[in-house]
């Protein structure tokens, strides 16, 4: 399916709004085909750790992970009601569209 | 949605941020033509039960004083797609995952105004999406 979702950037510009990227350890919510997982690395995020429980929509973000972004990015099939990171691990986490 | 919010707070840092990205309680209109050049051609029946159960958890933990929000803001999201089964095949997946009821006199209005069009006019799609940030606050 040809789709394009927001080619206009401004979501990108609003996520650069509201806060420095640069260097934050990430935890994405509701990360699906990784689209704007990719636009958070592009921020400048160290490290994402991006999560949905779609496995489709996971194999799909894997397949499409360039390589300059593979050692930033980890996709994770996982729901959110139950995270098995440590307390106190990250510096940022965007629910995308997750709640 | 309460747990994740939870889960949130308990996995942030201390001066940690958690971003509700989501899209804004509003009905997505359909039209035809990008940019200046887009024409409403219908509005979608998609309901917010989903949005206010969330608002109410957001509110939750902001009672418990978990977090701190910001205002709120909404910026506008095209959703573009370049022929009309892109158009079907998105709108069929939409009304499934939501629970909306059928769209296809929807998806028949566009048709007939898409036939009145040069074939390459693009369906866009416009809603806006609603983000907020919240810092995590001390226990």
């Amino acid at each position: 399916m040809a789709l394009v979702v927001d080619p206009q950037g401004n979501e990108i510009r609003a996520l650069q709004r509201v806060t420095d990227w640069r260097g934050k350890h990430v935890l994405e919510i509701g990360s699906g085909n990784g689209r704007v997982t990719l636009r958070l690395a592009a921020l400048g995020a160290r490290k994402i750790h991006a999560l949905d429980p779609d496995a489709e929509l996971i194999q799909q973000a894997r397949q499409n992970l360039p390589k300059l972004h593979a050692r930033r990015i980890e996709y994770q099939v996982a729901h959110a009601e139950h995270l098995m990171h440590p307390s106190e691990t990250f510096d940022i986490v965007l629910s995308s569209w997750a709640l | 949605m309460v747990h994740v919010l939870h889960e949130a707070h308990r996995v942030l840092k201390p001066g940690g941020i958690l971003i509700d990205l989501r899209p804004a309680p509003h009905h997505r209109r359909v039209g035809l033509g990008a940019g200046t050049r887009w024409q409403l051609v219908g509005v979608m029946r998609d309901t917010f039960d989903d949005d206010h159960a969330a608002d109410e958890a957001v509110k939750r933990v902001l009672r418990e004083g978990l977090f701190r929000s910001e205002p709120p803001f909404e910026f506008k999201v095209d959703r573009v797609m370049d022929t009309l089964d892109d158009f079907r095949a998105w709108i069929t997946e939409f009304v499934q995952q939501g629970g909306f009821p059928p769209h296809d006199w929807l998806v028949q209005r566009v048709e007939r105004a898409h036939a009145k069009r040069d074939p390459r006019t693009k369906i866009v799609v416009r809603g806006p999406l609603r983000l907020r940030v919240m810092s995590k606050q001390p226990p």
